[in-house]
């Protein structure tokens, strides 16, 4: 923790139900080495009880804060004030995008779990089935008794940032698509028919703001390519079947 | 008011092309759209113009002598600029696809620009000198 | 709160792998061909082709109409089906997207016959 102190004006999006939305301001003094999340926080607790937001874990693993930032997707428990604004600026604060505002900053995201559900999104999977960044070396190959979560925390940050996602409300999105990508459709061919359609894989248009955001390396555009490789050896394949 | 303005819609198309917020794959991707509405609009442009060629000798040189002025030029050095912005854009996202530079797109797109800056330069300069 | 959105509607095959093929496909075949139809168009001769002479005369080597005539066709189906992406992100219903395909089927055999046609008569007049 740093000595000195930032004042900042925490600009927080407001709606209640049948309210317009709107912003309220608050003039804080802040430690740059706090969260932006501590600092929604503080409103909650000392100016305005009536802040709506989620928030759990505090450590990027429950996936509960995600909100806009200076209008960038971030998880705020992770996100340092010093990062985004400076000693006098303003922070911005808005719900995700393309969710159904509950409340101020929290928002439904329902959509995205259940459209997880359908592709057979897995939250933890044998340690073989995944793509770990460092494998250990001695690892009993087939051993699928030893598991590991997922990387994807379903925080959605992904499906607000994408561009393409901002238009069509059926999109599947970047989280999703990267559930189906992980089965894999060798385990599951069902997932060739919701994936290779308008809604699923061909409504990325390759702007990378899925994996710019993500604050958990599933690195959803990679995952999203590997797909389409995926859906293209299983279409080409089915090609020389029928013949 | 409802919860509903947060909701995608298609209505919200102009925010596939505001820069604000994004990032270097989002202005790629802005720049891709820009420039293939631009260039289908030339196309077509283009081939009615062209349709000149049909009417014989006069009409077809008369034309390029009126086209023949800064402003068609700076018109035509743009339509250039487009299309090679387009086609080094569409090299980052075939190679992405297949996986080569996913995780350094990044770069990919910052290299292929300064190639496409580098073009458009020497065209520009060639079209007003020539 | 959200129902309409929660039940995922059933995925729409808009767009699929084969569609998409012909994106990737004719794109690096423009390339190579637009770096082709620039260079011949615009370098050939002092300053390229710019009185309807020089293009008679480039025409009148046969293979000249041929390769611009697949230039033109490789360049319309890659912009239509990329137009219809760009549509499709409208989120056009069944009926909008059968008009549309419609549409763009059209214009594209109506500007690929339009061009081929004037290629031709250029050509024919060497």
């Amino acid at each position: 923790m740093s000595q000195n102190k930032w004042k900042i004006t925490l600009k927080i999006h407001r709606q209640k139900e049948a309210e317009a939305p709107h912003f309220d301001e608050f003039a804080l003094d802040v430690d740059p080495d706090e969260y932006v999340l501590d600092a929604v926080e503080r409103v909650w607790a000392f100016m305005d009880r009536t802040v709506c937001f989620r928030h759990a874990c505090h450590h990027s693993t429950c996936g509960a804060c995600g909100m806009r930032v200076n209008g960038v997707e971030k998880l705020t428990c992770i996100t340092y004030i010093r990062d985004v604004t400076q000693d006098g600026g303003t922070l911005k604060v808005e719900p995700l995008r393309n969710f159904p505002v509950i409340s101020d900053l929290a928002v439904d995201m329902g959509s995205l779990y259940s459209r997880l559900d359908t592709v057979g999104a897995r939250s933890v999977l044998p340690v073989t089935q995944a793509e770990a960044e460092k494998k250990p070396a001695d690892w009993p190959a087939g051993d699928e008794q030893y598991i590991r979560l997922a990387d994807c925390i379903e925080c959605g940050l992904c499906i607000s940032a994408c561009p393409s996602a901002a238009t069509s409300s059926d999109y599947l999105g970047p989280a999703v698509l990267a559930g189906a990508q992980a089965n894999g459709l060798k385990r599951n061919p069902e997932l060739l028919g919701l994936v290779d359609t308008e809604d699923g894989l061909w409504r990325c248009h390759s702007a990378f703001e899925c994996t710019a955001v993500c604050p958990s390396f599933v690195d959803p555009a990679r995952r999203i390519m590997d797909l389409r490789k995926q859906v293209f050896v299983e279409r080409f394949s089915r090609v020389f079947r029928r013949s | 008011m409802d919860n509903k303005h947060n909701l995608p819609s298609p209505a919200k198309f102009w925010t596939w092309f505001n820069p604000i917020g994004r990032q270097t794959g989002g202005w790629a991707f802005i720049l891709n759209r820009v420039t293939a509405l631009g260039l289908t609009f030339y196309l077509f442009l283009h081939l009615v113009m062209l349709g000149q060629l049909a009417q014989g000798p006069e009409a077809y040189d008369g034309f390029v002598a009126l086209m023949h002025n800064p402003i068609i030029i700076i018109g035509e050095l743009l339509v250039v600029a487009a299309g090679i912005l387009h086609g080094l854009n569409g090299v980052r996202i075939i190679l992405t696809t297949f996986g080569v530079s996913i995780t350094r797109q990044k770069q990919l797109f910052y290299a292929l620009m300064a190639v496409a800056v580098v073009a458009i330069l020497v065209f520009g300069i060639r079209m007003f000198t020539a | 709160m959200s129902a309409e959105i929660r039940n995922t509607s059933a995925p729409r095959s808009g767009e699929n792998s084969w569609l998409w093929l012909v994106k990737i496909v004719t794109g690096p075949l423009l390339i190579i061909l637009i770096l082709v139809h620039f260079i011949v168009n615009h370098f050939i001769g002092q300053n390229g082709l710019l009185t309807y002479a020089d293009v008679v005369a480039y025409y009148s080597n046969p293979l000249i109409p041929l390769m611009e005539i697949l230039f033109l066709a490789t360049v319309v189906t890659h912009s239509l089906s990329g137009l219809r992406g760009i549509i499709l992100d409208l989120k056009p219903s069944r009926g909008v997207l059968t008009a549309v395909d419609w549409l763009l089927a059209l214009v594209g055999v109506a500007a690929i016959s339009y061009g081929a046609w004037l290629a031709l008569v250029i050509a024919s007049r060497s």
